[in-house]
């Protein structure tokens, strides 16, 4: 149990003054000679049995009265996970941690309210009644960003505690509150996460945990709260877009595309599903078998007209439970080559590279590679090229600036390092001497497996990096962060932060005298291919992007085209599901597949995330109005009330007896003749 | 000791209301002299008691010679014997009896009504004694009917004090055996020992054939045992202190009060004691009155 006015705690032990009052009472006795003192002793004798424990009753019926009248006025609120962890003592800051992820805007179908907006409204109404502190500071997942809010009050209109169909990392909201804990030196500080303990949110096999429970436990007086609503909705289906083609047949045109409806739960009722196709404002509906795990549609053609050669549709699902899932955008447009440069003044090294570009992952679609040496990059199709491949000495002075704006633009660039040392310096990193690890020490140690270039396959299996042999690597110096490592803990691969597109430095070369890069081929090739299609993402007139708040920032503007109505504002587009166009490109924005596909985490898991630091978990239920705490002096005066009943019942006399008159008592009886006489 | 002189105790006032009441005992008694009184032994003083065949050995100066005349048998004429009684006065000097509720304490009242007793008791001729019932104050004056005896009584009623354990039950015991049979014996005393005890000690006096009278002495304030604080009771017989707080123990107190009452009624029912409770608020010539008239012989037909 917490309290408003914890202070008045300190008035507790005045529940021993009946006690007192008891004690002196028994002091303030007169002093009486006594003639009857058989009949005394006899009384005290029996009062050893219900009459004394009467008398206890009645004296611990006060001292629960006086007690419950502190409590009161102490101003306790229910809640007992509260209490746990600190509960809503004195605090410095509090730090709303909110979760806007599409799987969060599940709804309770009875009250229409989203696991968000419960979450956030209780919140509220806890921060109220309880205070909050000195700064209340939102982190919302979609931006990862601390604000400091004025009110609890403000929370709820603040556009950034809003539904969007991004993902959240919960690990990176954390690692943006100890940021703002150490930056403004904050004392007891008190975390709400409002979560789903989404899987795909919470990352819990990722490894920024450890860094992030060392980083916590060296804050004193925090404290964790994660109210969580992990239960997962009924019956929710989700659909999904992919493999948009448009092709041309005879002088006719029509869309294929794969859809996918999911049942998240693997609870679905078999049943027919309609699902409604709209391109360019045309509607269709289909209707699909559903069985429990849901439905696919594959190679699903629609017509369209042939002079239309780009554009923009969606598919719908009937309104259930998650209203958010049950729509998704995509684009279309004459497919473009995917085009790679290769920078190098090594043939071989070149050739390793061209052959590992040139293998298209699909077939449908152009390919083209060009391989320049260093005296011509002059000659590099910028515009045209998605993916640059760097082997060389680092450039600078036009050509840095060159690449920083084709990085810029929303494209790749990967440096491996040159043949013999060099002192150019570009994004803030340099290559230093070649060295030559141990035997024991050629192979990588650890990788990053949950994202980027060598995230596991879509089947969940790894890279075989396990495998990987490097004979020679390349020391770096710089702000990139690792993600491979070799057995003696220099990085392989390196990312380089960038606004949009992405950098990446590889300390070492495919060829057989550096690494098995080549030999071994699957990691060269997959890592190339991923960095290609990342890079012609933005090549491409219509793409297709997971929400997130820099998803859009490659070009610009970007203007929303759908939905029309209650269109996002400057700054939340990227956010929320749309298509959005700027000039000749198109760009379709939904929630990413691991949203829809990823589950909650265990509970125990998550649990074991905070481990060893000031944590409650709440487990609530959507659309569960409760509040989180209440004020509940009344109860206790209603209490208090009870026990002054109480006491006044066991207070009460026996009743009365009648003394007999001595002319009753008289055992002789006064005779008749008294009176006559 | 010293001697009170005194008799202040002896209201005449009361004397002289009490005056036209004679003591009568209930039970015969046997006497010295000629007095007021039944006596077990037949005599020829007075009143016809009845007739009775002659057997020889009579004194045939007692022959009804009026009867033999009218139908020529011999008859003996009885009549009874009236004597006077000894009354032997037994008044409990314990500590309890210095108890004074809003009056005076038990122990005036009990010498007040046993001065007018001994006064009345003297002055139809009657023998008086006194015990003084008492483990630190005792005292035994056998029962003599001399005026200057009476003075001996009253000199020693005035002088005695209430202290320590009460000895009325030994004392009860000593004047059963002591006291010749066939005596008024008249108790005062809060009489607070157990009922069983009380029992042994009656039965004693009744077997010796005494005519016994108990004025058990109660302050109204003992029976309503009215407090509103915590009290230290000191015992006045000398035992332990009591603190108590009469609001939780009263209904405890009274219930055991009850039930003594009940035992003490029970005792005097089965011993046919001539049984009195007094209240210190009662005035002292009813007492007495109502308890000599209760003993007046009632007129036949």
């Amino acid at each position: 149990m917490s309290f408003l006015q914890p202070l008045a705690l300190l008035a507790l032990p005045l529940m021993a003054l009946p006690i007192v009052i008891h004690l002196v009472n028994q002091r303030r006795h007169r002093t009486v000679n006594w003639a009857a003192m058989m009949f005394l002793v006899s009384a005290k004798r029996m009062n050893k049995g219900m009459a004394r424990l009467r008398h206890l009753l009645i004296l611990l019926v006060r001292m629960l009265a006086v007690a419950v009248l502190v409590f009161a006025i102490s101003r306790p609120l229910a809640g007992g996970w509260l209490s746990g962890v600190g509960g809503m003592g004195k605090r410095d800051a509090t730090l709303v941690l909110l979760d806007r992820s599409a799987s969060m805007e599940a709804l309770d179908l009875q009250t229409g309210e989203s696991k968000r907006s419960t979450a956030l409204n209780k919140l509220v109404e806890l921060l109220e009644q309880g205070g909050h502190g000195t700064h209340l500071v939102l982190v919302d997942s979609a931006t990862g960003q601390a604000r400091e809010v004025d009110s609890p009050k403000a929370l709820l209109d603040l556009p950034m505690t809003q539904a969007t169909a991004t993902s959240a990392d919960m690990p990176g909201m954390l690692e943006a509150a100890v940021r703002y804990l150490k930056a403004n030196n904050t004392g007891r500080a008190d975390i709400w996460i409002c979560s789903d303990l989404s899987r795909n949110d919470w990352d819990p096999d990722g490894g920024r945990w450890s860094a992030l429970r060392e980083e916590f436990a060296g804050l004193e007086g925090v404290h964790h709260f994660l109210l969580s609503y992990a239960d997962r909705p009924e019956r929710n289906l989700s659909v999904r877009v992919e493999n948009v083609r448009r092709r041309t047949r005879g002088g006719d045109a029509e869309l294929t595309l794969d859809v996918t409806v999911w049942a998240a739960g693997g609870d679905a009722v078999p049943c027919r599903v309609p699902i409604e196709f709209e391109v360019n404002g045309v509607r269709s509906v289909v209707e699909v078998e559903l069985d429990a795990r849901g439905a696919s549609l594959q190679g699903h053609r629609i017509p369209i007209d042939a002079r239309l050669t780009s554009g923009w549709g969606s598919v719908g699902l009937p309104a259930d439970a998650n209203p958010l899932d049950n729509r998704f955008y995509f684009v279309f447009t004459e497919p473009v080559a995917q085009a790679a440069t290769v920078v190098s003044d090594d043939a071989r090294i070149a050739e390793s590279f061209r052959r590992a570009l040139a293998i298209p992952t699909d077939p449908g679609r152009q390919h083209r590679v060009d391989v320049i040496p260093l005296s011509r990059v002059d000659e590099v199709d910028w515009e045209g090229t998605g993916l640059l491949i760097w082997q060389g000495p680092l450039p600078g002075g036009a050509v840095a600036e060159e690449i920083e704006r084709f990085v810029g633009s929303g494209r790749v660039v990967v440096f491996f390092p040159p043949g013999r040392a060099d002192d150019g310096e570009i994004f803030a990193s340099s290559w230093g001497d070649w060295q030559r690890p141990a035997q024991e020490q050629n192979k990588v140690s650890w990788w990053r497996g949950d994202a980027d270039l060598l995230a596991h396959v879509g089947s969940g299996d790894a890279l075989p990096l396990n495998e990987l042999r490097t004979y020679q690597y390349c020391s770096l110096s710089g702000p990139g962060t690792a993600l491979a490592r070799l057995g003696d803990d220099h990085p392989l691969l390196t990312r380089v932060a960038s606004d949009s597109g992405a950098v990446y430095f590889c300390g070492t070369l495919p060829t057989a005298q550096f690494s098995s890069l080549e030999r071994d081929g699957v990691v060269f090739y997959v890592m190339l291919q991923r960095a290609l299609a990342e890079g012609c993402r933005s090549l491409a007139p219509a793409s297709h992007r997971d929400a997130d708040a820099g998803v859009l920032a490659d070009r610009g503007p970007w203007e929303p085209v759908a939905p029309t109505e209650d269109a996002p504002t400057l700054s939340a587009r990227g956010l929320h599901a749309g298509v959005y166009r700027s000039g000749e490109y198109w760009a379709a924005v939904n929630r990413n597949l691991a949203e829809d596909r990823s589950g909650p985490s265990p509970a125990a898991t998550v649990d074991e995330l905070f481990d060893g630091l000031s944590y409650r978990r709440i487990d609530a239920a959507v659309g569960d109005t409760s509040a989180l705490a209440s004020e509940i002096w009344r109860a206790f005066l209603v209490a208090m009330a009870v026990a002054l009943i109480l006491e006044a019942a066991l207070s009460l006399p026996g009743k009365k007896v009648e003394r007999a008159r001595f002319s009753d008592l008289t055992a002789g009886g006064s005779d008749d003749r008294t009176e006559a006489w | 000791m010293a001697a009170r002189l005194n008799r202040e105790f002896l209201d005449p006032k009361v004397l002289a209301r009490l005056a036209p009441l004679p003591l009568h005992a209930r039970l015969p008694m046997l006497g010295s002299v000629s007095g007021r009184h039944r006596s077990p032994i037949r005599g020829s003083i007075l009143e016809f008691a009845e007739y009775r065949k002659y057997v020889p050995g009579d004194d045939p100066r007692r022959l009804d010679w009026k009867s033999y005349a009218r139908n020529d048998r011999h008859y003996i004429k009885e009549f009874e014997a009236d004597t006077n009684l000894r009354m032997c006065l037994v008044v409990d000097t314990s500590g309890s009896m210095d108890f004074a509720g809003a009056g005076v304490s038990k122990l005036e009242y009990a010498r007040r009504m046993a001065g007018s007793l001994a006064y009345i008791a003297s002055r139809q001729g009657d023998a008086v004694g006194l015990y003084c019932a008492g483990t630190e104050f005792h005292q035994e004056i056998p029962p003599k009917r001399s005026p200057a005896h009476l003075g001996t009584v009253l000199d020693e009623l005035g002088a005695m004090q209430a202290s320590g354990e009460t000895g009325l039950a030994d004392a009860l015991h000593e004047a059963a055996e002591r006291v010749p049979q066939r005596a008024l014996i008249i108790v005062l005393s809060d009489l607070f020992i157990e009922p069983d005890v009380l029992r042994g000690c009656f039965q004693h006096l009744r077997f010796r054939k005494h005519d016994l009278a108990v004025f058990h002495l109660l302050d109204q304030s003992e029976l309503e045992f009215e407090f509103d604080r915590p009290m230290r009771f000191l015992d006045m017989e000398g035992g332990e202190p009591v603190l108590a707080d009469p609001t939780i123990v009263g209904a405890q107190y009274r219930r055991a009060l009850d039930a003594y009452l009940e035992g003490v009624d029970q005792v005097v029912r089965e011993t046919e004691v001539d049984y009195h409770r007094v209240g210190m608020h009662e005035a002292v010539d009813d007492v007495l009155a109502r308890f000599l008239l209760g003993r007046t012989p009632k007129r036949r037909g």
